[in-house]
């Protein structure tokens, strides 16, 4: 029935691509104040660079960068996971992951150790990634259902936000309190080229940890016995993508909060275009989430100026419904 | 005619009346505005209590003075036991507070945040008329006076644009205390050029566009970290300026208007291009 949707892969990557594009370049003619863009990128390359070629180079270009980084970062490392759990509700927000890694950069912003060193930041959002991450797996043990797998992702989730807002309650900033729905909620305006700077290293390195894990995944979906006897390691598989998902999530998360629901959503509504093969699924779904973060962020900036709308209450609205789906097409399977 | 006639003669019954009446010698205040007054004006003996604000250094200009005095925290019992002749509060002030004390039968003066020169004169004039202290608020507003007209006479003839920049992209446009001493420093605000009123956020793209020559800020809590203060090193700030660095003015100038406004003007004169 689902062989008709199905794409090649090369179909599916350039469509992928080229909406990407598209969005990503609307991204970049959208804001407060209608600028001239051709003249404003072609003024970046001046000495002393014009008024538009800053709000181009220093406002636009990095935020529209972010969501694109971010977004990839959450859709490819939902589709890693459900991959490796074998499960359709695990992303990296459900299971603690996200929240972790925004517990671990409050950590390290309110508490000033991100000024001794930028690299503090991201560090710390690597470290909350993995604990939660590996915390949610062991609470829920090995082939755990569904069912335990949200429940211990939801317990952690809470434990997680419940010392963000702790934290950011003792924070000596009198800003700090304000901020608990940035974290919750994830925010990718007002960010500067440096923040890109700080988060690429963990992003490309967690990526690059999870080019190459596709086959294994494809080996899993014949079950883990049959995996091993092809000669893949689970455990090593397993570390594997639990640290590339640290990397990169743990990246992200510390400067933009957390963001919910791309790394569900995006995986499940990309399987069907790539014949539910995990490995095809991987790329799809970075340029997938991607593409969902951009759309998000250019929708609330059409809202009328002054709302300052964050881009993960529209992820989640969206999201929210969805998940809520998810479960009830598989308790309909169960019953 | 008749309302100039009127003015004088209340003038005339007020003076009248403070002549007669003896200098209040138990003044509590119960805001850090009303604080900085009182220990500007008032002699040791008549300040019975200051507000806890009035001796924490970020935010009170007369935190040193300060601290020889006992504090309070706004509250009702702690209030009734000072056994107050006179309360001095803000606008801002806990209005059910004022209210029971007046029930009680307690004086209670609220002072305005003044917005510009001429209501901290107002203020100071009627802090120093309450304490029986005329001469001394005469003297406080001559030197203010004397110090922001010397810098309104050296004021350059192009003025350079210039905007505050706050922690989560608070700016200050017409009717604040910033847009007047920025003005009388001799730079145009921008802010108040871009139709902003009062104390609001600026869009990060409409400050650009505005392209200002200086920026400046005024941290509420020096050396702290959160989201909103990392707002103030976005990179595009600086290179709009032409690299020059944002320029701090201490929060305690504004945060109530006072003659320390005349600190605050000569501070943004001193930061004007030379």
């Amino acid at each position: 029935m689902r062989q008709p949707l199905a794409l090649s892969q090369t179909q599916l990557t350039s469509t992928l691509s080229v909406i990407l594009a598209a969005l990503f370049l609307l991204s970049l003619f959208l804001g407060s104040n209608p600028i001239p863009l051709f003249q404003a990128v072609r003024d970046t390359l001046l000495d002393t660079p014009s008024v538009i070629a800053l709000i181009f180079s220093e406002v636009r270009l990095p935020r529209a960068l972010i969501a694109l980084f971010t977004g990839a970062t959450l859709g490819l490392c939902g589709a890693a996971m459900q991959g490796l759990l074998r499960n359709p509700l695990a992303s990296p927000g459900l299971i603690g992951s996200a929240s972790g890694a925004a517990l671990g950069a409050v950590c390290m912003l309110y508490f000033g150790m991100s000024a001794v060193t930028t690299m503090a930041l991201p560090a710390g959002g690597m470290i909350g990634a993995l604990a939660a991450t590996l915390l949610v797996y062991l609470l829920a043990g090995r082939d755990a259902g569904s069912l335990t797998l949200i429940l211990a992702g939801v317990a952690i989730n809470a434990l997680a936000l419940a010392l963000i807002s702790l934290l950011l309650n003792l924070a000596p900033s009198p800003y700090a309190v304000r901020e608990i729905v940035l974290w919750m909620m994830g925010s990718i305006a007002n960010h500067s080229m440096s923040d890109l700077q700080i988060m690429l290293p963990g992003i490309l390195l967690g990526w690059f940890l999870l080019i190459g894990t596709g086959r294994s995944l494809d080996a899993l979906t014949l079950g883990e016995e049959t995996a091993s006897t092809m000669g893949i390691s689970l455990p090593r598989l397993r570390w594997r993508i639990f640290i590339a998902i640290a990397l990169a999530v743990g990246s992200a998360i510390s400067i933009t909060g957390s963001i919910g629901f791309i790394g569900l959503v995006v995986p499940h509504l990309l399987r069907p275009l790539v014949n539910h093969q995990p490995s095809r699924l991987l790329l799809a779904s970075a340029l997938g989430g991607a593409i969902l973060l951009l759309a998000a962020d250019i929708c609330i900036r059409l809202f009328p100026a002054g709302t300052d709308i964050k881009v993960g209450v529209l992820t989640s609205l969206v999201g929210a419904p969805f998940f809520l789906y998810l479960i009830i097409k598989s308790r309909r399977f169960v019953l | 005619m008749s309302k100039q006639l009127i003015t004088a003669l209340l003038l005339l019954i007020c003076s009248l009346s403070s002549q007669s009446a003896e200098q209040p010698v138990r003044v509590v205040s119960i805001n850090l505005c009303t604080d900085q007054l009182l220990l500007m004006l008032a002699d040791r003996t008549q300040i019975a209590s200051i507000s806890y604000l009035a001796v924490e250094s970020n935010s009170s200009f007369m935190a040193e003075e300060a601290r020889q005095y006992p504090v309070n925290h706004e509250k009702i019992e702690e209030l009734l036991s000072l056994k107050p002749d006179l309360i001095l509060a803000s606008e801002y002030s806990n209005r059910a507070l004022i209210q029971l004390m007046q029930k009680l039968g307690h004086q209670i003066e609220i002072f305005p945040l003044p917005s510009d020169i001429k209501g901290i004169q107002a203020n100071i004039s009627r802090m120093a008329r309450l304490l029986k202290q005329k001469e001394r608020g005469q003297q406080l507003i001559k030197q203010m006076n004397q110090r922001i007209n010397k810098i309104i006479q050296q004021q350059p003839t192009v003025r350079p644009k210039a905007l505050f920049y706050q922690p989560n992209h608070y700016t200050s446009g017409r009717n604040t205390l910033q847009d007047t001493a920025l003005q009388l420093a001799g730079w145009r605000n921008l802010a108040t050029e871009l139709g902003i009123e009062g104390y609001n956020p600026i869009n990060i793209e409409d400050l650009l566009m505005a392209d200002p020559e200086q920026l400046f800020t005024s941290p509420y809590a020096p050396g702290s970290h959160s989201l909103a203060e990392h707002q103030l090193s976005h990179p595009a700030l600086q290179r709009v300026t032409a690299g020059k660095k944002m320029v701090e003015i201490d929060y305690k100038y504004w945060i109530c208007g006072g003659p320390m406004i005349a600190d605050a003007i000569e501070q943004l004169h001193r930061g004007l291009p030379q």
